[in-house]
């Protein structure tokens, strides 16, 4: 038995040499032994990340290959929906202009599609908080019908055929295998790295620009009336809330009850970053404004109470027109073209000719 | 490399036992026959067309709980035989009953994309509230009013109130001393009949779908916590 024992063990170290062996020139064949780790580093002032890294370290080719699916069209049912129709780098992340974005088959969203940035610090994702990891949440639009409408089955087998993702996935992850699982962690990858904290507001906060005048009474406003909810520096506390919109005809939406089955939790839904907010027009869940003004005259005079309205806003909030200016002003500052503009962000196969500036038409 | 996996199994196999569970549905008594056409508790007829369901995290308990070596989760798919028949391995010990949980557990619900069994393209994942179906059956019966006849129950939901995981506790007919190298093979019945049947029954025309989280899907859960039962195990039989 102990003889019987020991050959086994000899054949095992001869045969794990020989495996470990063939398993290197495997790799220097394809010239991708390790991925780059790199690192994001949390912006001065914000909290820690909540993006468990362990389980999915951040690497330079897992980011590249995240960032080619976050733009590949094949993603979806008939090529014409990349995660980017709905979230576009010049709006930050959000689908600039629509109330609801379009999707497969002339089909509509129901909901207003939110900018993308600081995701790493989320731990629920929808307006309804429905997901509870940011590496499971793309599956939602990829396979809803009137979204992305594709089947993971057949994304995967688009991604294999394809001349350069098995080698990309290789370089991402050790070897060509191509499953969800890594097509999720890509993506994540891609996501968690666009982090915007690089406006104005930021570099007043490090001491490197200032305020105008306007500009530093719209903060102090802010602070008193806003910030509760939108909590610096995030701008948004995370949290569900009802805001007392009124309801509209053929939208039935009840937000977070949908999720909970709490009647607590009717018509509420998550708080939004205020983060780059002139660029994300529309506004609210189901895009109903189309100018922060709007927005803001909402919550001076347009709140109807109901029994989950939000006790901060359900006796309005007392703004007037030269405060409203100022407030305007102040939320100007939080657009991060930094972030809007980075070359690492783009579409990896497009070089544009035109990029559109919301700015200009606000 | 055909001798490495030899060897491989050969070290494996030194210092734990095997146990291979086979599922085997049944209404009542009978073995289920999809699509065939059964009555159920509230005198409704049934014909089952699809029965999936989730079984994690395999224990077998002795003086204490043996929890199985590796990650042990299996998805049963009454349309695959293959997935009806599932080998686990346990250190030798003497034990006297089986323990798994009917789905998958909270922590596996909240850790992001998973692979195998676990993985979302089995169709047991709900996209919109993070989520796996921790069970599903679907079928016809004349007591629907739906479409076709349809009933459809997806059930799922694994924190709060309207948990439905179920931990399954099965005694085996008698202790089992399991020594290195050992198979015990165990036969589970999973009888569909308490699907429907109480503590609170389910009857089909009151309510021909369940498809998300929630009191309804818990009332479900609670009925099918009771559906298996230990028809035999047997030690050391090929």
């Amino acid at each position: 038995m102990k003889k019987t024992k020991n050959t086994i063990s000899i054949l095992l170290l001869i045969t794990s040499a020989f495996g470990l062996m063939a398993d290197s020139c495997k790799k220097k064949d394809a010239s991708a032994n390790n991925p780059t780790l790199e690192t994001l580093s949390v912006p001065e002032g914000f909290p820690a990340m909540a993006y468990d890294f362990t389980q999915n370290p951040l690497t330079k080719e897992g980011f590249e290959l995240g960032r080619k699916l976050f733009y590949d069209g094949r993603l979806s049912r008939d090529g014409n929906f990349p995660c980017a129709s709905c979230h576009q780098q010049f709006a930050a992340f959000s689908s600039f202009d629509h109330s609801f974005s379009h999707g497969f088959d002339d089909g509509f969203t129901t909901r207003n599609a939110p900018g993308l940035f600081n995701l790493a610090w989320q731990k629920e994702f929808h307006l309804d908080g429905g997901i509870n990891h940011l590496d499971v949440q793309p599956l939602a639009p990829l396979t809803a019908p009137n979204e992305m409408a594709e089947t993971i089955e057949n994304i995967i087998r688009k991604l294999k055929a394809d001349p350069d993702y098995p080698r990309m996935f290789r370089s991402a992850f050790g070897n060509d295998e191509i499953n969800s699982q890594r097509l999720l962690r890509a993506l994540s990858q891609f996501m968690v790295s666009v982090v915007s904290s690089q406006s104005k507001y930021d570099l007043v906060k490090k001491g490197e620009s200032s305020f105008t005048p306007y500009e530093e009474r719209g903060y102090t406003l802010f602070k008193a009336k806003c910030a509760s909810c939108h909590t610096e520096p995030l701008f948004t506390d995370l949290s569900y809330r009802n805001i007392g919109l009124p309801g509209i005809p053929n939208l039935l939406d009840a937000g977070r009850m949908r999720i909970s089955n709490d009647p607590a939790d009717s018509m509420k839904f998550k708080v939004p970053s205020l983060r780059n907010v002139v660029l994300t027009q529309p506004y609210m869940h189901d895009g109903r404004f189309a100018s922060i003004e709007a927005c803001l005259q909402h919550y001076t005079s347009g709140v109807m109470d109901g029994p989950t309205v939000d006790p901060l806003v359900k006796n309005r909030i007392a703004l007037n027109r030269s405060e409203i200016v100022d407030l305007v002003a102040f939320l100007r500052t939080l657009t991060d073209t930094v972030m809007t503009k980075n070359p690492r962000f783009a579409d990896p196969e497009s070089k544009p000719i035109f990029n559109p500036d919301p700015e200009q038409h606000d | 490399m055909l001798s490495f996996s030899f060897i491989k199994k050969e070290v494996d196999q030194v210092d734990t036992a095997t146990v291979t569970i086979q599922f085997v549905t049944k209404v009542g008594e009978v073995e289920m026959v999809p699509m065939k056409s059964y009555t159920n508790s509230s005198f409704e007829d049934f014909a089952v067309s699809k029965f999936k369901y989730y079984v994690s995290n395999f224990q077998m308990n002795g003086t204490g709980f043996t929890r199985a070596k590796g990650d042990t989760y299996f998805l049963i798919d009454e349309d695959d035989a293959r997935t009806k028949k599932i080998e686990i391995k346990i250190e030798p010990g003497n034990y006297r009953a089986i323990r798994f949980l009917l789905g998958v557990d909270s922590l596996r619900n909240v850790s992001g994309a998973q692979t195998g069994a676990l993985d979302p393209l089995h169709g047991m994942f709900w996209t919109w509230n993070t989520g796996y179906i921790m069970a599903k059956l679907e079928g016809h019966s004349s007591a629907s009013r739906r479409p076709f006849n349809m009933f459809e129950y997806h059930i799922g939901g694994f924190s709060g109130i309207n948990n439905t995981l179920k931990w399954i506790n099965l005694d085996l007919t008698q202790p089992v001393s399991l020594k290195r190298n050992d198979h015990l093979h165990i036969k589970i019945g999973v009888n569909l009949l308490e699907w429907f049947a109480g503590p609170a029954d389910i009857s089909i025309e009151e309510k021909s779908s369940i498809t998300s989280p929630g009191a309804n899907a818990k009332r479900i859960a609670d009925n099918y916590a009771d559906m298996f039962t230990l028809v035999e195990a047997k030690p050391n039989e090929p």
